[in-house]
C-alpha cells in the first residue's frame, strides 16, 4: 500500500505476540478476537497513529494493554450486575502431548492468572514476548525501574506458586 | 532457591510455547480494515472539501454586507450594460430585402448610365471601379 498504512505486514509480524498477550489478559477466544479486531480497526481509521513511531511492537503492545484493561473494566461492571457464569479459562500455551509438560503448562497458565494485572503484563512481555525493561517501560508507560521490580514480585509468586510441581519435574529429569 | 536456580526456572518458563493465533482469523481481522480503509480515504477526501469550504467561509463571513454591497455593484453593473446594448437600433443591422420591381429600376438605370459614359459592354463598366491610387497622383489630380 504505496503512501498508505500496511496493514497486512503489521498484522504479519505483529498478531501472534498480541494474541498471546491479550489472551494472557482476555482468556477467552472470542474476546481476544474482538480485541484484536479492534487494534487493527483503528490502526485502519488512525494510521497517523503509526507515523513517526520508533519501537511499532512496544507501541502496538500499548495499544493492546489499553484495550485489554477497558475489557477487564468491562468484565467488572458487568459482573457486579448480572450473574457470572463460570467459564473455563483457556490456557495461553499450545496443548503438548507429554503429560506432565501439559500439567505443568496449565498450571503455570492458572498460576499466571492468578496474578496481579500490572505484573501478568510485565511477566509475560519479558519472558514471551522478549521485551528489554526499557521497551516494556514504553509500552506500558511506567519506568524501567517499575518495570524490573513488577518482573521481580510477579516471577517470584510464580516460583513460589509452582515449586512443588517444578521440583518435581527436576527429580524426574 | 538460589539466583542459579531461580534463572532455570525463568529459562523454563521461556522455552513454554505459546498457542497460536488461528489461521483462519487474519482474513477475519484484515477484511474488514479494507473497506474500512477505502471509507478512510473517502473521509479525506470530504476533509478536503471541507477545508476549502472554510477557507471561503472564512473569507466572507467576517464582512457579509461589504461583501454583499460589491455583488450589488457588481449586479448592477451587468445590468446597465445589458441594458445599453439593448438600446442599439434594431433595424441597423438588418437589411431590407429588395422587390423585384426595384431591382430591374437599378438595373435600367446602370443601363443608362452605361450608354451615357459610351461603354456598351456593362461588364466592362463594372470592371472600371475604383482603383486606388498612390497619394501623390491624387496631389495632382486635385491641383489640376
Amino acid at each position: 500500500m504505496p503512501g498508505g498504512l500496511d496493514i497486512e505486514r503489521i498484522y504479519d509480524e505483529h498478531a501472534q505476540p498480541l494474541y498471546a498477550f491479550l489472551l494472557n489478559f482476555a482468556r477467552d477466544e472470542a474476546d481476544t478476537r474482538d480485541l484484536l479486531q479492534e487494534i487493527f480497526v483503528k490502526l485502519t481509521r488512525e494510521p497517523k497513529l503509526l507515523r513517526g513511531v520508533r519501537d511499532e511492537r512496544a507501541f502496538l503492545i500499548r495499544l493492546a494493554h489499553n484495550a485489554a484493561i477497558d475489557l477487564m473494566r468491562r468484565r467488572g461492571t458487568r459482573e457486579k450486575t448480572k450473574e457470572h457464569f463460570a467459564v473455563e479459562a483457556v490456557s495461553i500455551f499450545a496443548s503438548t502431548e507429554n503429560p506432565d509438560e501439559k500439567f505443568f503448562r496449565d498450571e503455570l497458565s492458572v498460576a499466571l492468572g492468578e496474578l496481579p494485572e500490572e505484573q501478568r503484563a510485565v511477566v509475560h512481555l519479558k519472558l514471551w514476548s522478549e521485551l528489554t525493561f526499557e521497551q516494556i517501560a514504553t509500552a506500558l508507560d511506567i519506568s524501567p525501574n517499575t518495570a524490573a521490580s513488577r518482573y521481580r514480585y510477579g516471577l517470584d509468586k510464580l516460583r513460589e506458586r509452582l515449586r512443588p510441581l517444578y521440583e518435581e519435574m527436576k527429580k524426574a529429569e | 532457591m538460589m539466583n542459579g536456580e531461580l534463572e532455570q526456572f525463568e529459562n523454563r518458563l521461556r522455552h513454554q510455547t505459546l498457542r497460536q493465533i488461528p489461521a483462519e482469523w487474519r482474513d477475519k481481522i484484515i477484511g474488514p480494515t479494507s473497506s474500512l480503509s477505502s471509507l478512510a480515504k473517502i473521509k479525506k477526501m470530504e476533509a478536503g472539501k471541507m477545508s476549502v469550504l472554510r477557507f471561503w467561509r472564512e473569507l466572507f463571513w467576517p464582512n457579509p454586507k461589504a461583501w454583499a454591497g460589491l455583488a450589488a455593484v457588481w449586479i448592477f453593473i451587468f445590468i446597465l450594460n445589458f441594458s445599453t446594448r439593448d438600446k442599439v437600433p434594431m433595424g441597423a443591422g438588418k437589411v431590407s430585402p429588395s422587390s423585384p420591381d426595384v431591382m430591374v429600376q437599378l438595373k435600367l438605370q446602370q443601363q443608362m448610365l452605361a450608354e451615357l459614359m459610351g461603354v456598351n459592354d456593362l461588364h466592362e463598366a463594372d470592371r472600371q471601379k475604383f482603383i486606388p491610387k498612390p497619394r501623390s497622383e491624387w496631389v495632382e489630380i486635385l491641383t489640376a
